[in-house]
């Protein structure tokens, strides 16, 4: 990673991190100052991005982020049985505009039933879900067409909310710029790489705005500069008051996510993380 | 009506971008024609018809196979289900259709003496239950392996079972084989008229079936409430 990836990577760290837009601009100015003047490999100057970063908002704090707005998703009383096997039981979560909630927990412990459940994917054997505003899903993997183009996914998903095929695709196209993915060639999604096929996934569940967005796993395959773009991309969603459920099994990431819903069986909690609301739900 | 097309337009740009399959699949029909050649013209014609059948119903099933994992966020985008399955169709339709031509001209070069139009009606026939009955295996069946075999046994008894027999007109390309017996030997107007009805019936049959089961697989679940944004 050269001086200008650090750079990058911290300044999408601040904005995550809810370090006020002044601020962010201060700090990465006088590093980018820094490191011009003195030289140096800025890993060896200042150390990981995301460590520095997380010494920044130690020293200065960080901006209120605003307030969560209405509730977007409640899914209560979840419970889901294959055979005898019971997957969830009793597992509830609310969302409100504005919020990351991050489903983690044991392999095989539900959380991907749980998010298809969430999407009305499929059906639990107890409990309901209630949503206000438009799902968007992005699956763990496929749920796109081998021998389509990009473009062709954004207009197919494009002309499902009856948007005209170009401002479908200038759309596709600059979701997908925001993963740092040019997606305008005449690949077929066939050809795409594992990573690169992941990004199309997210940018179709984005695409269509919704209010609600579920995303199970959807970084499989990501580089590490790709992988601080979602993150990026979740905060800036968050920000315009999107409601984000995401699974997840990287548990470095929750310090960046409002509620924890762990579906570790004998475990299954919901933490508030920002607001440090313990307790069981 | 905009979905319907998109879903028809996407269909038929994924199955054309499949060449190879797509040669194989033409590659049938020419065979069977050719093979059965100098022995009865009006068995070559009816395994054409047979192997047209085959190619759009494989087609059909790989298609259908292929958007199982699509369709479930495509309903979430907007779509209703009436949209895939019948945009899927129509798609199908129009790919059958073109495939249909070269095999309308091959006899016609090949210099056979038989009522064309008798042979474009077969070719309809089989084309129009051919998408949909692919499209329920497909929708049945989730791997393109079973498919394809319960695809080969159904192709194997419509060839082998005694057309005259009760039982013939339980096969889904009976229709084709009536109007190809009304083609190629000339018999009485009765054949076509049959063939036309059996044709029409079982297109409509399958086409219920396809809605059936996308209706209830991409049905709203009723765990799910949608409420208004507030």
């Amino acid at each position: 990673m050269n001086a200008d990836d650090w750079l990058r990577t911290l300044t999408a760290e601040l904005h995550q991190r809810r370090v006020a837009a002044d601020a962010a601009r201060h700090v990465v100015a006088e590093a980018a100052t820094h490191l011009r003047e003195g030289g140096g490999d800025p890993w060896v100057v200042f150390g990981p991005p995301q460590q520095y970063a997380g010494a920044v908002v130690e020293s200065i704090g960080t901006a209120p982020g605003p307030r969560p707005g209405p509730v977007r998703l409640h899914a209560a009383g979840i419970t889901k049985r294959y055979g005898r096997r019971t997957v969830l039981r009793d597992a509830t979560l609310t969302v409100r505009a504005g919020q990351i909630a991050a489903v983690v927990g044991a392999n095989g412990c539900g959380k991907s039933t749980f998010l298809r459940i969430c999407a009305g994917l499929m059906s639990p054997d107890a409990g309901e879900v209630a949503v206000s505003g438009r799902l968007g899903y992005c699956p763990q993997s496929g749920g796109t067409a081998d021998f389509l183009l990009a473009d062709e996914h954004f207009v197919l998903v494009g002309a499902g909310q009856g948007v005209a095929r170009g401002p479908a695709r200038r759309a596709g196209r600059a979701a997908a710029r925001q993963l740092g993915w040019e997606a305008g060639g005449d690949v077929q999604a066939r050809h795409l790489s594992g990573g690169t096929r992941q990004k199309l996934n997210l940018t179709m569940s984005t695409l269509s705005a919704p209010d609600v967005l579920l995303l199970d796993e959807p970084y499989q395959g990501f580089d590490q500069g790709t992988y601080v773009n979602f993150w990026d991309q979740l905060s800036r969603l968050r920000d315009a008051g999107t409601a984000i459920v995401v699974v997840t099994h990287l548990l470095n990431q929750l310090d960046r996510v409002d509620i924890v819903l762990d579906l570790t069986p004998a475990r299954e909690t919901v933490r508030h993380a920002r607001d440090s609301q313990g307790g069981r739900q | 009506m905009n979905r319907l097309v998109t879903v028809a337009e996407m269909t038929v740009r994924e199955l054309l971008r499949r060449r190879g399959v797509l040669l194989l699949l033409l590659l049938m029909p020419l065979t069977f024609y050719l093979i059965r050649r100098d022995a009865y013209l009006g068995q070559s014609v009816r395994s054409l018809l047979l192997g047209v059948g085959w190619a759009v119903s494989t087609a059909a099933l790989f298609a259908t196979t292929a958007a199982r994992e699509l369709e479930p966020r495509l309903r979430l985008a907007g779509y209703r289900p009436h949209h895939l399955y019948l945009g899927r169709m129509l798609g199908l339709w129009t790919v059958g259709l073109v495939i249909s031509v070269p095999f309308f001209l091959l006899p016609m070069i090949d210099g056979a003496d038989l009522r064309y139009g008798g042979l474009a009606a077969a070719l309809l026939c089989s084309v129009a239950v051919a998408a949909p009955f692919g499209m329920l295996i497909g929708a049945l069946l989730p791997r393109e392996l079973e498919g394809t075999l319960l695809l080969l046994t159904v192709v194997t008894v419509q060839m082998l079972i005694d057309p005259a027999g009760s039982g013939a007109r339980l096969t889904p390309f009976w229709s084709s084989r009536e109007i190809a017996t009304w083609t190629v030997d000339n018999t009485d107007q009765g054949y076509l008229s049959r063939g036309l009805l059996h044709g029409l019936a079982v297109t409509a049959l399958l086409a219920v079936g396809v809605a059936a089961v996308a209706s209830v697989r991409l049905r709203r679940r009723r765990h799910l409430r949608h409420l208004p944004v507030g």
